[in-house]
């Protein structure tokens, strides 16, 4: 049996972390394809709704990155994220959902390795949680 | 008519279609809908190429367009440029970056292609949902506010008048000039610092492009970037300033008199003063605090004594609204107290300075008219000046303030001048001397003086021989010195205030108090609100020189965005609150990082200031009636790539 391929949704700021994962394909390092990026000005303007609607059409996990807490291109959006990130977490649980299958972290522009090594990282850990079938109540 | 969506797809000469099989990517785009044309072409971004597409966008009556390519960080801007010349809204554009995040961070072509179909299929449903945004523009006032009067303050007044801008310069003080119009000395020149500023200061005052405010403060501020409106409360100076032509008879008759803090502390100053014998303007104010006549008293020496009939006991605070497009505040620093630092007992021992006393000491027009005297009028047999007094400890201040070297070392030459047989200590925990001019400025100044190199404690107590100063070298032993005077370098801090002139303007202070900066590196000059500028030392501590150029760079950032008779143009995604489905609830206004919502009372609805949004959309992820939408990401075009990534 082929092992399993996890589908991850990664939303990542437009200032920081899109460019960190832009600069990863620049330096030509290995991104897994699990991995796919949906871009947003800020990672503030994800909505808790848009992770579970991701669970829900599919995905297996999802990743939120954003600028470095104190570098947000917008401030303090990222702090908003945080803070969102601490009940999403709890939420997400409540589903009985593993929470390790939700991930918020920081990558900067400049962190080329840090975005390979966290989308690898994610992949993995995701692939060692199983499917998750969100929509088919089996979970 | 369903709208027609165009998906172009870009070889990029090759770099593209190495790995990603483009007839399945173009197949899968295809299955989306009827209404989806594909057409590939070897380099979009090409002269041919972009003329290629406009062509086609023309020919295939596209509404919308994607651009399968490289990075949208790459060449967004480039295709929207194309759209908009074809007549279509340049937002109704979407890339699909299969070059950087899917092409060269894959290695096997059938991981790539996959990953391709879903970037291109995202972005083909996401460009379907996209709306035209309108290109804002808002008219702007070029006229400029500029707080505070000192070298950054004069600096940005000139260069704004110079471009022909109507200058508001509104300075707390009655005199211009700053600080350093009260020092006699510059390093590292050693130029006269009045003569260095005496000229440009009455450029200032006589300048037609220039409203000089003195005496006075900023009251409130309402506006953005281009339309500012300020109100000045202009404190009664209880003397007319077309009459009166400083001739100085007043202040002499005047009977009370109190501390000069123009002299910090070191003379008295008449209720009716001019700061210092040379301040500028020469007119002089009533201090109505102390002034007889407002207390009670039937005195008016000075009316009688002045011949112009310039004093006016009537005359009232008064507001002056104006308008400009932008700001600049330069409201300058102050020194750190040392009676704070433990063991100094600065404040106890009479022949302990602060280094702006030593300036007014050493200043030929001071209290002392420049001569280097103790309390008791005894000339000192040896001078300690003491760096690092306050600073670059946690707790006090953990900063270096970066100039207090390059003074004390200036110090150590205005004494040897005048009293040549002074010993001079220099107490110092490490020199800091940048710059192209330091070291030999610092090599010739500590000839003939002595350096002692100190942990950074120093106690200090008074005895019958001087004031005797226990400290510990670097190399860990205790030592005593004793000095007959004592000049202490104190951490240069913001001015008492500062929190609330932040408040006034809403801009953000950093963590040591000063102005934060927009970006510390890129853009040292702006404030956390577009259209204030920082300039000068409120930003943080720096000389002249940096004071001087950085009041420079911010005058040409406004300069440079207001344009008379030109529009600015304004971010287009930002967000908006749908009157009819907002429920007040307000959550969003705790939320902008840059205060663009209010709460309008009368409908009960929060609104936002898109002039002031920056589209973060930090606030639509928070709505929970949907009214808040983040224009361009909006919830709908989210899902519909939600919903193609995670086939």
């Amino acid at each position: 049996m082929s092992q399993f391929e996890p589908k991850i949704v990664a939303f990542l700021c437009n200032f920081c972390s899109y460019e960190g994962a832009d600069r990863a394909g620049s330096a030509k390092l290995q991104v897994p394809s699990n991995v796919k990026a949906i871009r947003v000005m800020c990672s503030g303007r994800v909505e808790p709704e848009m992770v579970f609607e991701a669970l829900t059409a599919g995905a297996d996990g999802v990743l939120i990155l954003g600028c470095h807490p104190g570098d947000c291109h917008f401030k303090e959006g990222n702090y908003k994220t945080m803070r969102r990130y601490n009940l999403l977490k709890q939420l997400v649980e409540e589903f009985g959902i593993e929470p390790e299958r939700v991930r918020l972290d920081w990558v900067s522009a400049s962190e080329a390795t840090k975005f390979a090594e966290v989308t690898k990282e994610m992949t993995e850990k995701v692939r060692s949680l199983g499917p998750l079938n969100f929509n088919s109540g089996t979970c | 008519m369903s709208k027609k969506t165009g998906v172009f797809f870009c070889r990029c000469g090759g770099i593209i279609t190495d790995k990603v099989n483009e007839e399945a990517v173009l197949a899968e785009a295809k299955k989306i809908g009827d209404n989806v044309v594909t057409l590939s072409h070897n380099l979009l971004c090409s002269a041919e190429g972009k003329a290629w597409l406009a062509e086609q966008i023309k020919k295939n009556r596209i509404d919308n367009v994607v651009v399968a390519a490289c990075s949208p960080k790459q060449h967004e801007k480039t295709f929207m440029e194309v759209l908009e010349n074809t007549g279509l809204n340049p937002h109704m554009l979407q890339m699909a970056n299969i070059r950087e995040q899917c092409v060269w961070m894959t290695t096997e072509p059938e991981e790539a292609t996959k990953k391709a179909i879903a970037y291109v299929r995202a972005a083909t449903r996401r460009v379907q949902k996209h709306e035209p945004l309108e290109k804002r523009e808002l008219t702007v006032n070029p006229d400029i506010l500029i707080v505070g009067a000192g070298m950054a303050g004069i600096e940005a007044a000139q260069t704004s008048s110079r471009a022909g801008r109507k200058v508001y310069l509104v300075e707390k003080e009655p005199c211009i000039g700053g600080l350093v119009a009260r020092f006699e000395e510059v390093y590292p020149s050693m130029e006269c610092a009045p003569c260095m500023v005496a000229t440009t200061l009455q450029e200032i005052i006589q300048d037609n492009n220039i409203d000089l405010f003195t005496y006075s403060e900023v009251k409130d501020v309402k506006g953005y970037l281009g339309n500012f409106e300020i109100t000045i409360l202009k404190k009664a100076k209880s003397v007319d300033e077309t009459a009166c032509l400083g001739c100085g008879e007043c202040y002499p008759v005047c009977p009370v008199s109190t501390s000069n803090k123009y002299d910090d502390g070191l003379s008295e100053r008449k209720a009716i003063y001019v700061p210092f014998n040379g301040a500028l303007p020469n007119i002089p104010v009533i201090d109505r605090s102390i002034c007889l006549r407002f207390n009670g008293q039937d005195c008016n020496k000075c009316e009688e004594a002045c011949p112009l009939d310039a004093i006016d006991f009537s005359q009232e605070d008064k507001e002056v609204t104006v308008n400009v497009g932008g700001i600049i505040l330069s409201t300058g620093a102050e020194l750190y107290d040392p009676s704070l630092v433990k063991g100094l007992n600065y404040g106890k021992i009479p022949d302990i300075y602060t280094s702006m006393h030593f300036e007014r000491m050493i200043s030929g027009n001071g209290p002392t008219g420049g001569e280097i005297v103790l309390k008791n009028g005894q000339k000192p047999r040896s001078v300690a000046l003491i760096h690092c007094v306050g600073s670059r400890k946690p707790e006090y201040n953990d900063y270096c303030s970066g100039i207090c070297c390059m003074y004390n070392l200036k110090f150590a030459r205005s004494i040897k001048e005048r009293e040549p047989q002074t010993k001079i200590y220099n107490f110092y925990t490490d020199l800091c001397l940048p710059g192209k001019e330091s070291q030999k400025f610092a090599d010739e100044s500590l000839l003939n003086t002595m350096l002692v190199h100190f942990n950074g404690d120093v106690e200090a107590t008074e005895t019958p021989e001087g004031i005797k100063l226990s400290y510990m070298t670097k190399d860990g032993g205790n030592q005593e010195l004793t000095v007959d005077m004592v000049v202490l370098a104190p951490a240069i801090v913001p001015p008492q205030g500062t929190k609330e002139v932040g408040d006034l303007f809403g801009i953000e202070l950093d963590e040591r108090g000063f102005f934060k900066e927009d970006h510390n590196l890129m853009n040292p000059f702006s404030s956390s609100v577009e259209g204030i500028q920082l300039a000068g030392m409120i930003q943080g501590p720096k000389g002249v020189e940096e004071s001087v150029a950085q009041a420079a760079a911010s005058s040409g950032r406004l300069l440079s965005r207001l344009v008379p008779g030109r529009v600015l143009e304004v971010e287009s995604k930002t967000t908006t609150i749908d009157e009819d489905s907002c429920g007040g609830c307000k959550i969003c206004i705790g939320l902008c990082p840059y205060s663009a919502i209010s709460f309008d009372i009368e409908k009960m609805i929060s609104t936002v200031n898109e002039i002031l949004c920056k589209g973060c959309g930090t606030c639509a992820a928070a709505c929970p009636s949907g009214a808040a939408k983040a224009k361009h990401f909006t919830r709908d075009q989210i899902r519909a790539e939600i919903k193609e990534v995670t086939i």
